[in-house]
């Protein structure tokens, strides 16, 4: 054992350093290689993206081996390592802080370089791809280097200690910390890819539209991960934090939604891109804040510059993200501001009803929507900076500025499918729009059925319904067309996920208007009736592990099943946490947390429930979503350039 | 086309009524803890960042949450009074809605600006797109033919 | 011509707003071990009745006529274990004085047991108030510790000290309100 002390630590220090050095020759090689035109050093560039990968595999196998073996000479594992842990939790408390998230970084980047490199082999002598991979190594170097100085996870630790407090309770009780953080990592990170090449072409000049067809499916990849992360993330918000909501509008979930929010809408303007050309430099930019966001938002969340704890306490980390995302912007301002008038396409937008014109005004939208979140989330710095006071901006702020921008969305999302590129007429549109109409005003007559009320919730339905029925009307063509080929490919996969994000709003809009609460004193063998559901306590009992006691309040809903909301305390750590019991349905949720105080031996219990309408909605809908970018990824039906556009552009306007 | 167009008012028409209908009534009443859940969604939670009271876990949320609770149910104090109670003990900060006055109302009146800045851009684009059509026929392109066209009729007239 | 270097001129400006958020950025920085402010200076303490650790009941409002320091403390709080030593000599220094101050403890979100435990092994015998609803911290505002206060002997909140305390600031700003308060 004392001999092992260190030489985990070593190996694994090692092993960061070489990839740092790797990828820093990588980067010098693409450069250099690519600038002299000398193909042998350019094949060098795929040696040093293997030799980065192993070194970061080799370093994250280092720091699970000492984590399994509770190596307890590794300051890291002192902090998030403990003897009674279950394995489980114990594998995925490696990137429970911040120096194990951060070399999960590194691993998850190392392999999108490699494979990148892969990917390009072929193609490696162009100047766009060799930049594109210089780009990535510089990237993956400044992470390295992180990894190996500030936030080192193989620094020593303090001699002679044998157990830990294992990681943050709250990451100790939901399978879901084995996925969320390296699925929202496989986004997050992911980003750097289109960025990557973005920057590539603004370096050589090259801004025509073949990189772009070729990074497609490698932005879709990203973003569809940053997705289905961020969903995971609200699914844990809400299974575990006993608060009974999905969405706070804190830092760290405002940090993940601004790449999604500026990414969904390259998603959409690179459509233009590539069938006008046009928007060029915009899509640069949009990849450029893209990835400039996932720095500050890391910057945001590890500085500890908006993120209080307990007692007042400091991070050196900051300074180190704040300054590459300072590098980012200036490089990445600067090329474009070099670059971006010689790009600049000569086509225009023939008419404001025509779908370019549509996706021109969703990228507004989502342009406005980044903004609110962002200038939200960083007001409260602004103020401190300048009045020297400090202020909150919360939820309340949040939710009154995005619901009017929710709304304008699911207007464009009722609109835009049915519009034909280029121009389109009232007709058309009046043709087109009947069905998805009639839907709209279907969800209306039902929601007032079900006692809906309220204009922003009924206006959601509505929407929903019209945005509906045109997805669904897309994909109905679609199939009858071609069959099972109208499923796939951009437009089609774009639509279910469409009808994925629909319902999404819509659960989002009923369970935050009509959702219900109340706080109940429970008497064991006394049913009590909330909301039309009865609750009968049954017991109240206690379970001990070695690591935590739980009170467990049993409670019976409507008769049926038994609930168990508890109050767990870890007993290494000293910290309560509440867990919550949820009875779910395609309707409503029945929501049940245990409220303190407890008395184990008594038969009375606190019980707070909350009816949340249509949550269920909200899984189901991500689930659409995800099958939707799946489905996207497909190639769709090959578009020959003879082809004629989907509506005929009306020559006789003249006369109308 | 006159059924159609309508067909498309009287839709409009039942969705106006329809939604007026909606949008006016009301649902089932408050209880108390709505009241309370209401209350600590506009307070901040003073150990986070920007989690309002109602969301926070932390012992200094779940602390005012229990006492917004206990003057709920004595009754005695209305909301602002009651909001106004906890920002007396924890200072300006403890608002998570920014004020309308002063430096904050800035977090409002941005994002407004922003939109109708960028509405205005977009705007502007297209009527820039609208002028510099492509293909269009310029003023000069126009004098050319109608030269031309006078010349061959001139010529006709002639021969 | 605007439109020829339309993208220089949003590059700029795009720039110079960036340039403004770096620096809201790089100057922001949290603070530690203050004098803070709090509507509370100048005005009567919160009323406080509640009960000691060893369930002794404390009622402040008897404790006129004395100084009152009040250190809101949480065992597993790292600058709250850094100060304590210095919380020890602060009372023992108020013990050998006459009309010396008065120093509580109140315990905010621990367990009676973690407090006893840290106490009986770094020293300390002033009184331990229990806080288990939070009720005294919320009514003195108080969201993270350490915290310390100081009231004088009318029951005038005189003082408010945020995070760590620092060598011989409590000593000082004691005496000050002293001085002020017998002239």
């Amino acid at each position: 054992m004392l001999a092992s002390a260190g030489i985990i630590g070593t190996i694994g220090r090692a092993l960061l350093l070489v990839g740092f050095v790797g990828s820093v020759f990588g980067a010098f090689a693409a450069i250099t290689g690519v600038r002299n035109n000398e193909p042998r050093v350019i094949r060098l560039v795929s040696r040093f993206a293997v030799l980065a990968f192993a070194a970061a595999l080799g370093a994250f196998a280092v720091m699970e081996y000492a984590m399994i073996t509770r190596d307890f000479s590794l300051a890291y594992v002192q902090k998030v390592g403990s003897w009674s842990t279950p394995a489980l939790y114990n594998f995925a408390a490696v990137w429970s802080a911040l120096e194990g998230s951060i070399l999960m970084w590194v691993l998850i980047l190392s392999g999108y370089t490699l494979a990148v490199c892969f990917w390009m082999r072929k193609r490696m002598n162009e100047s766009l791809a060799a930049w594109a991979m210089a780009v990535m190594m510089i990237v993956l170097a400044f992470f390295f280097l992180v990894s190996f100085y500030p936030a080192n996870p193989f620094a020593n630790g303090a001699p002679g200690v044998l157990d830990g407090p294992g990681p943050n309770p709250l990451l100790q009780n939901h399978i879901l910390v084995m996925f969320h953080p390296p699925i929202l990592y496989l986004g997050y990170v992911g980003v750097t890819v289109p960025f990557a090449f973005a920057i590539a072409a603004l370096v050589t000049g090259r801004v025509g539209e073949g990189w772009l067809l070729a990074t497609r499916r490698w932005s879709l990849f990203a973003w569809g991960f940053l997705t289905f992360g961020i969903a995971l993330g609200s699914w844990w918000s809400y299974e575990v934090l006993g608060w009974s909501g999905v969405w706070a509008w804190d830092p760290v979930e405002n940090a993940s939604l601004l790449p999604w929010i500026t990414g969904t809408a390259y998603i959409h303007s690179v459509l233009v891109q590539e069938r006008r050309g046009m928007l060029r430099v915009w899509n640069i930019s949009l990849l450029v804040a893209t990835f400039s966001l996932t720095i500050l938002g890391t910057f945001l969340t590890r500085s500890g510059v908006l993120n209080s704890v307990h007692a007042f306490s400091e991070s050196g980390i900051g300074a180190w993200f704040l300054s590459f995302f300072a590098v980012v912007l200036v490089v990445s301002v600067f090329l474009i501001g070099w670059r971006g008038d010689k790009l600049r396409s000569p086509g225009v937008i023939d008419s404001p009803l025509s779908r370019e014109a549509a996706f021109l005004a969703n990228n507004v939208l989502f342009a406005v929507f980044a903004f609110v979140v962002l200038l939200g989330t960083v007001f409260p710095l602004i103020i401190e900076a300048l009045q020297n006071r400090q202020i909150a901006v919360g939820a309340p702020f949040f939710d009154r500025l995005t619901v009017p921008i929710g709304i304008a969305l699911l207007t464009l999302m009722s609109i835009a499918p049915v519009l034909p590129w280029r121009k389109a007429s009232a007709e058309t549109l009046q043709t087109r729009l009947f069905w998805p109409a009639w839907c709209g005003i279907a969800a209306l007559v039902a929601s007032l059925a079900s006692g809906a009320y309220g204009l922003a919730p009924l206006l959601t339905f509505t929407l929903g319904g019209v945005s509906s029925g045109a997805a669904l009307r897309q994909v109905v063509l679609a199939t009858r067309r071609q069959g099972f080929r109208g499923l796939v490919g951009r437009a089609n996969g774009g639509m279910i996920v469409h009808l994925g994000v629909i319902l999404i709003a819509v659960a989002l809009g009923a369970s935050n208007s009509y959702s219900k609460s109340q706080e109940l004193s429970l008497v064991a063998g006394v049913p009590a009736t909330f909301a039309g559901h009865s609750f009968e306590l049954t017991d109240v009992i206690e379970v001990r592990d070695d690591r935590s006691v739980s009170v467990k309040a049993l409670v019976i809903v409507d008769g049926g099943k038994t609930y168990e909301p508890a109050i767990t305390k870890y007993t290494r750590i000293g910290m309560n946490v509440g867990t919550p019991s949820v009875k779910t349905s395609l309707t409503s949720d029945i929501y049940l947390t245990l409220e303190p105080p407890v008395r184990q031996d008594s038969n009375t219990a606190q019980i707070k429930i909350f009816i949340k309408p249509m949550i269920s909605w909200l899984w189901i809908g991500t689930g659409l979503m995800a099958v939707g970018t799946f489905l996207a990824a497909f190639p769709g039906r090959r578009r020959r350039p003879t082809d004629a556009t989907s509506a005929p552009v009306l020559v006789a306007d003249k006369s109308a | 086309m006159k059924t159609k167009k309508s067909i498309w008012i009287a839709m409009l028409l039942l969705t106006g009524v329809l939604m007026a209908i909606g949008a006016t009534r009301s649902g089932s009443p408050l209880t108390q803890q709505d009241r309370i859940d209401s209350l600590t969604s506009y307070l901040a939670c003073p150990t986070c960042s920007g989690e309002s009271v109602f969301v926070s876990r932390a012992p200094a949320a779940q602390a005012i949450r229990t006492e917004v609770a206990r003057q709920v149910g004595a009754g005695l104090r209305s909301d602002d009074e009651i909001i106004s109670y906890i920002e007396q003990r924890f200072g300006g900060q403890v608002l998570l809605v920014p004020r309308a006055t002063g430096l904050d109302s800035l977090v409002w009146s941005l994002p407004v600006a922003a939109l109708i800045i960028a509405i205005s851009l977009l705007v502007g684009a297209f009527a820039r797109w609208s002028r510099n059509k492509p293909g269009a026929p310029s003023a000069q392109d126009e004098k050319l033919v109608e030269q031309a066209l006078a010349e061959v009729s001139n010529k006709q007239s002639e021969g | 011509m605007f439109s020829k270097n339309l993208v220089k001129v949003v590059s700029g400006v795009v720039a110079f707003v960036l340039v403004l958020l770096l620096w809201v950025l790089i100057i922001s920085k949290p603070s530690d071990g203050q004098v803070a402010r709090s509507p509370l200076l100048g005005q009567p303490a919160p009323s406080i009745v509640a009960s000691t650790i060893d369930n002794q009941p404390f009622v402040l409002e008897r404790r006129k006529g004395s100084w009152v320091v009040l250190n809101f403390f949480n065992s597993t709080c790292v600058p709250c274990i850094n100060e304590h030593p210095l919380l020890v000599d602060f009372a023992n220094r108020e013990f050998e004085i006459s009309n010396g101050a008065e120093l509580y403890t109140v315990v905010n979100d621990d367990s009676d047991i973690a407090v006893r435990e840290f106490f009986s092994k770094n020293g300390g015998s002033w009184t331990k108030l229990k806080d288990d609803n939070g009720a005294i911290a919320v009514a003195f505002g108080v969201a993270r510790v350490p915290e310390t206060w100081i009231i004088d002997p009318n029951g005038l909140v005189r003082l408010r000290v945020t995070g760590e305390l620092s060598e011989g600031l409590l000593e000082a700003q004691l005496d000050k309100l002293r001085e002020e308060f017998t002239s």
